[in-house]
Protein backbone atom coordinates (compact mmCIF):
# COMPACT_ATOMS: atom_id res chain seq x y z
CA UNK A 1 0.00 0.00 0.00
CA UNK A 2 1.71 3.31 -1.27
CA UNK A 3 0.88 6.63 0.96
CA UNK A 4 -0.24 9.42 -1.73
CA UNK A 5 2.75 11.34 -1.39
CA UNK A 6 4.84 7.68 -3.22
CA UNK A 7 5.55 8.08 -7.03
CA UNK A 8 3.61 5.96 -9.52
CA UNK A 9 5.28 4.43 -12.48
CA UNK A 10 5.69 6.27 -15.33
CA UNK A 11 3.52 3.90 -17.60
CA UNK A 12 0.98 4.02 -14.91
CA UNK A 13 0.69 7.76 -14.85
CA UNK A 14 0.21 7.15 -18.74
CA UNK A 15 -2.44 4.71 -18.72
CA UNK A 16 -4.27 7.13 -16.43
CA UNK A 17 -3.85 9.75 -18.42
CA UNK A 18 -4.89 7.97 -21.48
CA UNK A 19 -8.07 6.46 -19.38
CA UNK A 20 -8.84 10.01 -18.42
CA UNK A 21 -8.75 11.78 -21.47
CA UNK A 22 -6.44 14.53 -21.22
CA UNK A 23 -4.23 13.71 -23.99
CA UNK A 24 -3.93 14.99 -26.90
CA UNK A 25 -2.15 14.78 -30.19
CA UNK A 26 1.14 12.82 -31.18
CA UNK A 27 1.03 11.81 -27.44
CA UNK A 28 -2.66 10.57 -27.16
CA UNK A 29 -1.79 8.89 -30.46
CA UNK A 30 1.44 6.84 -29.31
CA UNK A 31 -0.47 5.44 -25.97
CA UNK A 32 -2.92 4.37 -28.17
CA UNK A 33 -0.79 2.22 -29.90
CA UNK A 34 0.98 0.95 -26.68
CA UNK A 35 -2.41 -0.50 -25.53
CA UNK A 36 -2.23 -2.45 -29.19
CA UNK A 37 1.45 -3.57 -28.66
CA UNK A 38 1.98 -3.91 -24.64
CA UNK A 39 -0.62 -6.24 -23.11
CA UNK A 40 1.10 -4.73 -19.19
CA UNK A 41 0.27 -1.39 -20.50
CA UNK A 42 -3.20 -2.32 -21.79
CA UNK A 43 -4.13 -3.48 -18.40
CA UNK A 44 -3.00 -0.50 -16.59
CA UNK A 45 -5.29 1.40 -18.80
CA UNK A 46 -8.69 -0.73 -18.37
CA UNK A 47 -7.53 -0.69 -14.61
CA UNK A 48 -8.23 3.38 -14.59
CA UNK A 49 -10.85 3.17 -17.14
CA UNK A 50 -12.58 0.68 -14.45
CA UNK A 51 -11.99 3.08 -11.56
CA UNK A 52 -13.22 5.76 -13.57
CA UNK A 53 -16.29 4.68 -15.12
CA UNK A 54 -18.91 4.93 -12.19
CA UNK A 55 -18.54 8.67 -12.76
CA UNK A 56 -20.74 8.33 -15.78
CA UNK A 57 -23.45 7.27 -13.20
CA UNK A 58 -23.71 11.12 -13.18
CA UNK A 59 -24.56 11.51 -16.87
CA UNK A 60 -27.98 10.97 -17.75
CA UNK A 61 -29.68 8.44 -20.26
CA UNK A 62 -30.97 9.93 -23.24
CA UNK A 63 -32.59 8.07 -25.99
CA UNK A 64 -30.95 8.05 -28.79
CA UNK A 65 -32.83 8.60 -32.57
CA UNK A 66 -33.77 5.38 -33.80
CA UNK A 67 -32.14 6.56 -37.32
CA UNK A 68 -28.97 5.68 -35.28
CA UNK A 69 -29.71 2.36 -35.05
CA UNK A 70 -30.47 2.06 -38.37
CA UNK A 71 -27.30 3.10 -39.86
CA UNK A 72 -25.55 0.63 -37.48
CA UNK A 73 -27.53 -2.13 -39.04
CA UNK A 74 -26.97 -0.95 -42.56
CA UNK A 75 -22.91 -1.14 -42.02
CA UNK A 76 -23.01 -5.01 -40.81
CA UNK A 77 -22.17 -7.67 -42.98
CA UNK A 78 -25.56 -8.94 -44.83
CA UNK A 79 -26.40 -12.57 -43.96
CA UNK A 80 -26.06 -12.99 -40.58
CA UNK A 81 -29.43 -12.84 -38.77
CA UNK A 82 -31.63 -9.81 -38.49
CA UNK A 83 -34.53 -10.73 -35.94
CA UNK A 84 -35.74 -9.02 -33.56
CA UNK A 85 -33.25 -9.58 -30.64
CA UNK A 86 -36.13 -10.97 -28.51
CA UNK A 87 -37.27 -13.66 -31.50
CA UNK A 88 -33.53 -14.92 -30.82
CA UNK A 89 -33.26 -18.33 -28.77
CA UNK A 90 -30.09 -17.72 -27.95
CA UNK A 91 -30.38 -14.81 -26.20
CA UNK A 92 -33.06 -16.64 -24.08
CA UNK A 93 -31.05 -19.15 -23.48
CA UNK A 94 -28.39 -17.03 -22.02
CA UNK A 95 -31.31 -15.52 -19.62
CA UNK A 96 -31.96 -18.34 -18.37
CA UNK A 97 -30.34 -17.95 -15.48
CA UNK A 98 -30.69 -19.19 -11.53
CA UNK A 99 -33.20 -21.73 -12.32
CA UNK A 100 -31.90 -24.29 -10.09
CA UNK A 101 -33.77 -23.10 -7.48
CA UNK A 102 -36.80 -23.87 -8.96
CA UNK A 103 -37.95 -26.37 -6.50
CA UNK A 104 -38.31 -23.60 -3.72
CA UNK A 105 -40.52 -22.09 -5.94
CA UNK A 106 -42.50 -24.92 -6.78
CA UNK A 107 -42.94 -25.78 -2.82
CA UNK A 108 -43.96 -21.95 -2.31
CA UNK A 109 -46.43 -22.15 -5.58
CA UNK A 110 -48.21 -25.49 -3.50
CA UNK A 111 -48.65 -23.22 -0.53
CA UNK A 112 -49.81 -20.43 -2.39
CA UNK A 113 -52.22 -22.88 -4.92
CA UNK A 114 -53.36 -25.04 -1.42
CA UNK A 115 -56.91 -24.31 -2.71
CA UNK A 116 -56.67 -24.11 -6.51
CA UNK A 117 -58.53 -26.36 -8.71
CA UNK A 118 -56.22 -29.66 -9.75
CA UNK A 119 -56.10 -28.91 -13.30
CA UNK A 120 -52.02 -29.09 -14.39
CA UNK A 121 -51.62 -25.54 -12.69
CA UNK A 122 -48.16 -24.20 -14.06
CA UNK A 123 -45.47 -22.46 -12.64
CA UNK A 124 -42.42 -20.42 -13.72
CA UNK A 125 -39.30 -18.47 -11.39
CA UNK A 126 -39.01 -15.27 -13.21
CA UNK A 127 -35.21 -15.11 -12.62
CA UNK A 128 -32.14 -12.59 -13.90
CA UNK A 129 -28.86 -11.44 -13.09
CA UNK A 130 -28.38 -14.66 -10.51
CA UNK A 131 -32.14 -13.39 -8.44
CA UNK A 132 -35.22 -14.15 -8.49
CA UNK A 133 -37.70 -11.46 -9.13
CA UNK A 134 -41.24 -12.72 -9.80
CA UNK A 135 -42.64 -16.02 -9.14
CA UNK A 136 -45.69 -16.36 -11.36
CA UNK A 137 -48.51 -19.30 -11.17
CA UNK A 138 -51.09 -19.97 -13.75
CA UNK A 139 -54.73 -21.66 -12.95
CA UNK A 140 -55.04 -22.93 -16.83
CA UNK A 141 -58.77 -23.91 -15.45
CA UNK A 142 -59.79 -20.06 -14.56
CA UNK A 143 -57.14 -18.37 -17.24
CA UNK A 144 -55.50 -16.45 -14.65
CA UNK A 145 -51.88 -15.66 -13.52
CA UNK A 146 -50.84 -15.18 -10.14
CA UNK A 147 -47.55 -13.19 -9.97
CA UNK A 148 -46.08 -12.71 -6.31
CA UNK A 149 -42.74 -10.05 -6.11
CA UNK A 150 -39.72 -11.88 -4.87
CA UNK A 151 -36.40 -9.98 -4.78
CA UNK A 152 -37.55 -7.41 -6.92
CA UNK A 153 -37.40 -4.11 -5.93
CA UNK A 154 -38.87 -0.94 -7.84
CA UNK A 155 -37.54 1.56 -9.85
CA UNK A 156 -38.16 5.26 -9.52
CA UNK A 157 -39.51 5.51 -13.41
CA UNK A 158 -40.45 2.66 -14.86
CA UNK A 159 -42.22 0.12 -14.40
CA UNK A 160 -42.63 -3.99 -14.62
CA UNK A 161 -44.38 -5.26 -17.51
CA UNK A 162 -45.40 -9.16 -18.06
CA UNK A 163 -45.12 -10.65 -21.42
CA UNK A 164 -45.51 -14.23 -22.90
CA UNK A 165 -43.39 -15.25 -25.19
CA UNK A 166 -44.59 -18.37 -26.94
CA UNK A 167 -43.12 -21.18 -29.27
CA UNK A 168 -43.43 -18.83 -31.89
CA UNK A 169 -40.59 -16.32 -29.95
CA UNK A 170 -43.05 -13.27 -29.82
CA UNK A 171 -43.67 -11.17 -26.55
CA UNK A 172 -47.31 -10.90 -25.84
CA UNK A 173 -48.33 -8.07 -23.56
CA UNK A 174 -50.06 -9.66 -20.42
CA UNK A 175 -50.35 -6.68 -17.99
CA UNK A 176 -48.04 -4.67 -15.67
CA UNK A 177 -46.81 -6.05 -12.40
CA UNK A 178 -46.28 -4.55 -9.03
CA UNK A 179 -43.26 -4.63 -6.49
CA UNK A 180 -45.07 -4.27 -3.37
CA UNK A 181 -47.87 -7.43 -3.64
CA UNK A 182 -49.49 -9.89 -6.19
CA UNK A 183 -50.79 -9.34 -9.05
CA UNK A 184 -53.53 -11.65 -10.65
CA UNK A 185 -54.04 -11.10 -14.56
CA UNK A 186 -56.20 -12.65 -16.63
CA UNK A 187 -55.00 -14.39 -19.29
CA UNK A 188 -56.63 -12.95 -22.67
CA UNK A 189 -58.86 -15.08 -24.73
CA UNK A 190 -56.63 -15.47 -27.48
CA UNK A 191 -53.60 -16.27 -25.63
CA UNK A 192 -55.17 -19.27 -23.57
CA UNK A 193 -53.71 -21.74 -26.03
CA UNK A 194 -50.54 -20.60 -26.07
CA UNK A 195 -50.38 -20.37 -22.17
CA UNK A 196 -48.50 -23.70 -21.91
CA UNK A 197 -45.63 -25.51 -21.00
CA UNK A 198 -42.31 -24.55 -21.53
CA UNK A 199 -43.70 -20.75 -23.05
CA UNK A 200 -41.80 -18.36 -21.35
CA UNK A 201 -42.73 -15.47 -19.09
CA UNK A 202 -40.48 -12.40 -19.32
CA UNK A 203 -40.30 -9.08 -17.39
CA UNK A 204 -39.02 -5.57 -19.26
CA UNK A 205 -38.95 -2.37 -17.59
CA UNK A 206 -41.15 0.31 -19.49
CA UNK A 207 -42.88 3.47 -19.21
CA UNK A 208 -45.40 3.88 -16.56
CA UNK A 209 -48.33 2.12 -17.91
CA UNK A 210 -46.94 -0.45 -19.83
CA UNK A 211 -44.76 -0.40 -23.37
CA UNK A 212 -46.50 1.95 -25.93
CA UNK A 213 -45.56 -0.07 -28.70
CA UNK A 214 -46.66 -3.40 -27.79
CA UNK A 215 -43.34 -5.05 -27.81
CA UNK A 216 -40.54 -4.87 -25.37
CA UNK A 217 -38.93 -1.56 -25.27
CA UNK A 218 -37.09 -1.25 -22.13
CA UNK A 219 -34.05 -3.70 -20.71
CA UNK A 220 -35.55 -7.55 -19.91
CA UNK A 221 -34.85 -7.96 -16.39
CA UNK A 222 -36.07 -11.63 -15.58
CA UNK A 223 -37.59 -14.46 -17.58
CA UNK A 224 -38.77 -18.21 -16.49
CA UNK A 225 -40.14 -21.02 -18.66
CA UNK A 226 -43.42 -22.61 -17.24
CA UNK A 227 -43.28 -25.70 -16.14
CA UNK A 228 -46.47 -28.07 -15.22
CA UNK A 229 -46.75 -28.59 -11.46
CA UNK B 1 -34.26 -3.47 -9.59
CA UNK B 2 -31.38 -5.54 -9.53
CA UNK B 3 -28.19 -4.00 -10.38
CA UNK B 4 -26.90 -7.08 -11.77
CA UNK B 5 -29.58 -7.71 -14.41
CA UNK B 6 -28.62 -5.87 -17.16
CA UNK B 7 -24.91 -6.51 -16.67
CA UNK B 8 -25.64 -10.61 -17.38
CA UNK B 9 -28.01 -9.43 -19.98
CA UNK B 10 -25.23 -7.37 -22.03
CA UNK B 11 -22.67 -10.08 -21.04
CA UNK B 12 -24.32 -12.66 -22.32
CA UNK B 13 -25.08 -10.31 -25.71
CA UNK B 14 -21.42 -9.22 -25.94
CA UNK B 15 -20.30 -12.61 -26.20
CA UNK B 16 -22.65 -14.16 -28.92
CA UNK B 17 -21.18 -10.93 -31.29
CA UNK B 18 -17.59 -11.96 -32.54
CA UNK B 19 -19.79 -15.50 -34.23
CA UNK B 20 -21.48 -12.65 -36.19
CA UNK B 21 -24.92 -12.25 -34.15
CA UNK B 22 -26.62 -8.93 -34.97
CA UNK B 23 -29.43 -10.01 -33.24
CA UNK B 24 -26.70 -9.54 -30.05
CA UNK B 25 -25.58 -6.41 -31.44
CA UNK B 26 -28.98 -4.87 -31.20
CA UNK B 27 -29.18 -6.39 -27.48
CA UNK B 28 -25.99 -4.42 -26.62
CA UNK B 29 -27.87 -1.94 -28.49
CA UNK B 30 -31.19 -1.65 -26.85
CA UNK B 31 -29.76 -2.28 -23.21
CA UNK B 32 -26.68 0.61 -23.16
CA UNK B 33 -27.26 3.09 -26.28
CA UNK B 34 -29.26 5.95 -24.18
CA UNK B 35 -26.09 5.39 -21.75
CA UNK B 36 -23.56 6.05 -24.24
CA UNK B 37 -25.67 8.54 -25.94
CA UNK B 38 -25.44 10.86 -22.92
CA UNK B 39 -21.95 10.27 -22.80
CA UNK B 40 -21.49 10.72 -26.25
CA UNK B 41 -23.43 14.17 -26.02
CA UNK B 42 -21.94 15.28 -22.93
CA UNK B 43 -18.08 15.64 -24.31
CA UNK B 44 -19.84 16.59 -27.73
CA UNK B 45 -22.11 18.89 -26.69
CA UNK B 46 -24.11 18.54 -30.65
CA UNK B 47 -26.65 16.03 -30.77
CA UNK B 48 -25.36 15.31 -34.95
CA UNK B 49 -21.98 14.72 -33.66
CA UNK B 50 -23.30 12.58 -31.25
CA UNK B 51 -25.20 10.56 -33.19
CA UNK B 52 -22.58 9.87 -35.82
CA UNK B 53 -20.27 8.87 -32.37
CA UNK B 54 -22.76 6.51 -31.27
CA UNK B 55 -22.70 4.67 -34.72
CA UNK B 56 -19.07 4.37 -34.33
CA UNK B 57 -19.05 3.09 -30.82
CA UNK B 58 -21.53 0.19 -32.04
CA UNK B 59 -19.52 -0.60 -34.94
CA UNK B 60 -16.66 -0.83 -32.90
CA UNK B 61 -18.25 -2.78 -29.95
CA UNK B 62 -19.32 -5.31 -33.82
CA UNK B 63 -15.82 -5.06 -34.40
CA UNK B 64 -13.88 -5.60 -30.55
CA UNK B 65 -16.31 -7.94 -28.71
CA UNK B 66 -13.79 -10.75 -29.23
CA UNK B 67 -11.25 -8.37 -26.80
CA UNK B 68 -14.73 -7.95 -24.11
CA UNK B 69 -12.85 -10.41 -21.15
CA UNK B 70 -16.19 -10.67 -18.72
CA UNK B 71 -13.98 -11.88 -16.27
CA UNK B 72 -11.58 -9.12 -16.25
CA UNK B 73 -13.75 -6.00 -17.30
CA UNK B 74 -17.32 -4.36 -16.20
CA UNK B 75 -19.16 -4.54 -19.44
CA UNK B 76 -20.27 -0.99 -18.83
CA UNK B 77 -16.82 0.10 -18.25
CA UNK B 78 -15.80 -1.22 -21.31
CA UNK B 79 -18.52 0.60 -23.37
CA UNK B 80 -17.93 3.77 -21.71
CA UNK B 81 -14.65 4.02 -22.54
CA UNK B 82 -15.29 3.09 -25.92
CA UNK B 83 -17.48 5.82 -26.04
CA UNK B 84 -15.51 8.57 -24.31
CA UNK B 85 -12.79 7.37 -26.63
CA UNK B 86 -14.81 7.96 -30.18
CA UNK B 87 -16.00 11.26 -28.42
CA UNK B 88 -12.60 12.32 -27.51
CA UNK B 89 -11.45 11.45 -30.66
CA UNK B 90 -13.97 13.48 -32.24
CA UNK B 91 -13.84 16.64 -30.02
CA UNK B 92 -9.62 16.20 -31.07
CA UNK B 93 -9.95 16.11 -34.61
CA UNK B 94 -12.73 18.44 -34.98
CA UNK B 95 -11.87 21.25 -32.97
CA UNK B 96 -10.48 22.27 -29.92
CA UNK B 97 -12.80 21.39 -26.31
CA UNK B 98 -16.55 22.25 -26.44
CA UNK B 99 -16.46 23.97 -22.96
CA UNK B 100 -13.49 26.28 -22.18
CA UNK B 101 -15.34 28.94 -19.83
CA UNK B 102 -13.25 29.15 -16.75
CA UNK B 103 -13.23 26.54 -13.80
CA UNK B 104 -13.52 27.95 -10.19
CA UNK B 105 -12.46 25.19 -8.04
CA UNK B 106 -14.88 26.44 -5.29
CA UNK B 107 -17.76 25.80 -8.16
CA UNK B 108 -17.69 22.47 -7.95
CA UNK B 109 -20.85 20.57 -7.72
CA UNK B 110 -21.63 16.87 -8.83
CA UNK B 111 -23.83 17.53 -12.00
CA UNK B 112 -26.53 15.77 -10.43
CA UNK B 113 -26.68 14.77 -7.47
CA UNK B 114 -28.27 12.50 -6.83
CA UNK B 115 -27.46 9.25 -8.93
CA UNK B 116 -30.70 8.86 -11.06
CA UNK B 117 -28.60 5.84 -12.87
CA UNK B 118 -30.22 2.81 -11.94
CA UNK B 119 -29.87 0.30 -14.54
CA UNK B 120 -26.28 0.16 -16.00
CA UNK B 121 -23.52 1.28 -13.21
CA UNK B 122 -23.62 -0.36 -9.38
CA UNK B 123 -24.78 2.62 -7.38
CA UNK B 124 -21.54 1.21 -4.65
CA UNK B 125 -19.41 2.16 -7.12
CA UNK B 126 -20.04 5.38 -8.02
CA UNK B 127 -20.44 5.63 -4.06
CA UNK B 128 -16.72 4.74 -3.43
CA UNK B 129 -15.67 6.85 -6.19
CA UNK B 130 -17.42 10.08 -5.22
CA UNK B 131 -15.37 9.51 -1.43
CA UNK B 132 -12.48 9.16 -2.55
CA UNK B 133 -12.95 12.12 -4.83
CA UNK B 134 -14.27 13.95 -2.03
CA UNK B 135 -10.73 13.52 -0.09
CA UNK B 136 -9.31 15.51 -3.37
CA UNK B 137 -8.06 18.97 -3.31
CA UNK B 138 -11.29 21.14 -4.94
CA UNK B 139 -8.81 22.07 -7.42
CA UNK B 140 -7.64 18.83 -8.27
CA UNK B 141 -11.70 17.24 -8.49
CA UNK B 142 -12.17 20.38 -10.67
CA UNK B 143 -9.65 19.31 -13.05
CA UNK B 144 -10.66 15.99 -13.19
CA UNK B 145 -14.49 16.63 -13.70
CA UNK B 146 -13.24 19.09 -16.45
CA UNK B 147 -11.20 15.92 -18.22
CA UNK B 148 -13.71 13.19 -17.56
CA UNK B 149 -17.24 14.90 -18.43
CA UNK B 150 -15.72 17.95 -21.24
CA UNK B 151 -13.37 15.84 -22.93
CA UNK B 152 -10.96 18.87 -21.79
CA UNK B 153 -7.09 18.40 -22.50
CA UNK B 154 -3.86 19.22 -20.12
CA UNK B 155 -4.07 22.21 -22.12
CA UNK B 156 -7.65 23.39 -22.13
CA UNK B 157 -7.66 22.92 -18.07
CA UNK B 158 -5.00 25.09 -17.77
CA UNK B 159 -6.44 27.41 -19.55
CA UNK B 160 -10.07 27.35 -18.07
CA UNK B 161 -8.08 27.57 -14.22
CA UNK B 162 -5.79 29.70 -15.38
CA UNK B 163 -2.51 28.24 -13.93
CA UNK B 164 0.55 26.97 -16.23
CA UNK B 165 0.57 23.43 -17.95
CA UNK B 166 3.04 22.12 -15.72
CA UNK B 167 1.24 22.74 -12.87
CA UNK B 168 -2.14 21.43 -13.98
CA UNK B 169 -0.29 18.46 -14.80
CA UNK B 170 1.14 18.17 -11.87
CA UNK B 171 -2.27 18.77 -10.18
CA UNK B 172 -3.74 15.92 -12.49
CA UNK B 173 -0.64 13.24 -11.47
CA UNK B 174 -1.03 13.82 -7.72
CA UNK B 175 -4.90 13.79 -7.60
CA UNK B 176 -4.85 10.30 -9.82
CA UNK B 177 -1.94 8.97 -7.20
CA UNK B 178 -4.41 9.93 -4.10
CA UNK B 179 -7.38 8.47 -6.17
CA UNK B 180 -5.59 5.03 -6.45
CA UNK B 181 -5.02 5.21 -3.02
CA UNK B 182 -7.83 5.54 -1.89
CA UNK B 183 -9.94 3.19 -4.24
CA UNK B 184 -7.48 0.73 -2.82
CA UNK B 185 -8.44 0.40 0.60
Amino acid sequence: MSDMTDPMPEDELLAAELALGVLAGAQREAAERRIAREPGFARLVAAWEERLAPWAAEIDEIAAPPAVWDRIAATLPAGSQSAGWWQSLAFWRGLSLATGALAAACIGALIYLGNAPQKAPLIAALDGGGHRHFVATIDTRSGSIAVQPAAFSADATREPELWLIPADGKPRPLGMLRADRAVSITIPADLAALTVSNAVLAVSLEPPGGSPTGQPTGPVIATGKLTSL
Amino acid sequence: MDLDANRSLIVAALVRIPAGDRAALQTVYRLTSAKLFGVCLRILGERSDAEDVLQEVYVTVWRKAADFDAARASPMTWLIAIARNRAIDRLRATKHSRRMDPIEAADDVADSSPVADRALESAQDHARLQTCLDGLEARERAALRGAFFDGNTYEDLAARMSVPLGTMKSWIRRAMIKLKTCLQQ
